[in-house]
């Protein structure tokens, strides 16, 4: 069972190799089957990595056998091994899904680099998860920011190409700060590998401070732009809402969750709890965590489209996901973790099911999805699934790190921010429940609907229930999750 | 004030990071933009190998019959060999964004395209 130690790397080799032999197949139909293929085999290899790292616990691997300072290093625990599965997992579903609709949104020459995107795209992402070597995530960010920017312009109409420019201007920013932060702290430290830099800034003891300031607010800011944190979040409702179905639906549940994760890496792994927690950093961040949940809610109840409206809620729910991060204890970070989990595997089903109604309905305004309970009943009876949960309602994932989060600020004994948490999710619920009683619900609103006139082919709907299935046992199996990410934590 | 003259190298890189910062946010044009983004990207290369430079020390090249007395690092001089990689991609990708966006709109003003998407 050795050789399971070496599947994280097959699996980004694997994507990466097989990305680029898809341009010279001519079938579209073998395409998306070699697309599915390679990402449901990286979910079984991933799988299988998880049950290893379950039973022998967590690992280093040196890619070619080259020790730390000299070669590039994984770090291979409990989270890395859930993010894989996670990744992969969602990633084949969004796949499965994209059969279907993709003919219809893109050109049938670019189907070829649509599949090739994509499985770059999760190479890459997979890779900054893995990774230890701060420069080695640096160049897997730069390929998924080129990779999403080409997920969103395939579609190559008006929008998509001034939504891109806007996305890859501003990321462009963003890893132009993540540079300059390793460029401040390489000199000080004489490593790139995070464990190494850590025994290096603990050898410092309390030199250099303000080098090391500057550091951790340039990766902040810089992967702050990346992973959407509030006042750097003004790509993202056009770049998500512009882009084809799957494409969102990748983007907001996967493409902006491992830059966090970087981030999280890089404030407790690289600097560690006693260096961050004499800045204020941790508290910039909280703030701009909390507002960003307020803000973001407040501006997707004002959004006419709805696909403009799930963009501004990710806005507000990677606030959460900063938040936990910000409050600075144990608890709050594992809940940071969990809520990247439930809202990958919530708002992926949300923009899947958003895209056939609009598919369906041919319209992208709010009102005019009245009355489409009685067309699509099952399409929307995902989609008040996937609100409940982002609203949070127990069973659900979206409450557990809700309340987990309120328990964890209640723990550092900030009580205001207790209130901002059930200030945004009262706002979740007046985005989120006026789309499902306009639905399901009035007289006026069903006059002349026909019942299940729309309805969704099965064979369509197979991924999104089962999105849904993983969304629920997400909920039900919180706290064997939670206890996992706890020991992941070190 | 005497800092800066001496790590004159760290110096001009802020300056020019500040010059690439301020284009890049503040101008209309998408090449001017595009410019201030590479002048950017040049100020942190700047920076990082001038971090790894030291005076009089030579390339880290082992000869037969030379004595070497200390070399410069090799390190950030690979990264930023990575980093211009990265770099020229992007402006590529930008500059045929702009392309397109020039054959849709007709102009690459920034404020120009914001006024013809919103009637």
């Amino acid at each position: 069972m050795n050789i399971a130690r070496n599947f994280p790397l097959i699996i980004i080799l694997m994507l990466f190799i097989s990305a680029f032999s898809m341009p010279i197949m001519k079938s579209v139909r073998k395409i998306k089957a070699f697309g599915f293929v390679t990402m449901s085999i990286s979910t079984i290899l991933a799988g299988c990595n998880f049950l290893y790292v379950k039973t022998n616990g967590k690992f280093e691997y040196r890619v070619g056998h080259f020790d730390a300072p000299w070669g590039i290093t994984f770090h291979i625990g409990y989270i890395e091994a859930i993010m894989g599965v996670l990744f992969t997992i969602v990633a084949t579903l969004i796949i499965w899904y994209s059969f279907f609709s993709i003919d219809k949104e893109i050109k049938e020459n670019r189907i070829s680099l649509y599949y090739l995107l994509i499985n770059i795209l999760v190479g890459s992402l997979l890779g900054m998860v893995f990774t230890d070597d701060l420069f080695n995530a640096f160049v897997f960010l730069e390929v998924s920011t080129l990779a999403g920017c080409g997920i969103i312009v395939i579609k190559d109409k008006k929008d998509n190409i001034t939504a891109t420019f806007k996305y890859l201007v501003l990321s462009s920013l963003g890893s132009g700060l993540i540079l300059m932060g390793i460029a401040f702290l390489y000199p000080i430290t004489g490593h790139l590998n995070m464990s190494l830099i850590h025994e290096s800034i603990m050898a410092l003891k309390g030199a250099h401070r303000n080098i090391l300031l500057i550091s951790v607010s340039t990766f902040t800011v810089g992967l702050g732009v990346k992973s959407a944190m509030f006042p750097l979040h003004v790509w993202l409702p056009d770049a998500h809402a512009s882009a084809p179905t799957s494409s969102s639906a990748i983007l907001s549940g996967l493409v902006l969750k491992p830059p966090v994760i970087l981030l999280m890496k890089i404030l407790y792994k690289v600097f560690g709890f006693e260096i961050i927690g004499s800045f204020a950093i941790l508290d910039v961040i909280l703030i701009l965590g909390s507002i960003g949940m307020i803000v973001g809610s407040i501006a997707a109840i004002l959004q006419k489209e709805i696909k403009r409206m799930i963009a501004y809620s990710s806005v507000a729910q990677m606030g959460y996901v900063f938040f936990g991060i910000g409050l600075g204890n144990e608890l709050g970070l594992i809940m940071a973790i969990f809520h990247i989990i439930s809202h990958a595997v919530t708002k992926s089903t949300l923009f899947l099911v958003v895209g056939a109604m609009i598919e369906k309905t041919g319209s992208k305004k709010i009102k005019d999805l009245k009355g489409i309970g009685k067309e699509m009943p099952i399409t929307l009876g995902v989609f008040t699934m996937g609100a409940l949960s982002m609203v949070g309602i127990p069973i659900f994932p979206g409450f557990i790190s809700k309340w987990n989060l309120a328990l964890a600020t209640i723990e550092t004994g900030r009580y205001m921010f207790v209130g901002m948490i059930l200030l945004s999710s009262l706002l979740n619920v007046g985005y989120y429940f006026p789309i499902v009683i306009n639905g399901y619900f009035g007289e006026e609103n069903l006059e002349g609907k026909v019942y299940k006139s729309k309805v969704m082919p099965m064979k369509r709907l197979i991924p999104v229930f089962i999105l849904v299935g993983l969304m629920v046992m997400t909920g039900v199996f919180s706290l064997n999750i939670i206890d996992m990410i706890r020991q992941g934590l070190v | 004030m005497e800092r800066l003259m001496t790590n004159y190298f760290e110096t001009g890189a802020m300056i020019l990071f500040g010059i690439g910062f301020v284009m890049l946010l503040l101008h209309n044009n998408l090449i001017k933009k595009i410019i201030g983004m590479n002048i950017m990207d040049t100020s942190i290369f700047l920076f990082f190998v001038a971090k790894g430079y030291i005076v009089g020390k030579e390339a880290p090249i082992i000869r037969q019959g030379h004595k070497i007395i200390g070399y410069v690092d090799p390190i950030p001089t690979a990264l930023v060999l990575t980093g211009i990689v990265v770099a020229v991609s992007i402006t590529a990708f930008a500059l045929s964004l702009t392309i397109r966006i020039y054959e849709e709109y007709g102009t690459i003003e920034l404020d120009e395209i914001m006024k013809k998407r919103g009637d």
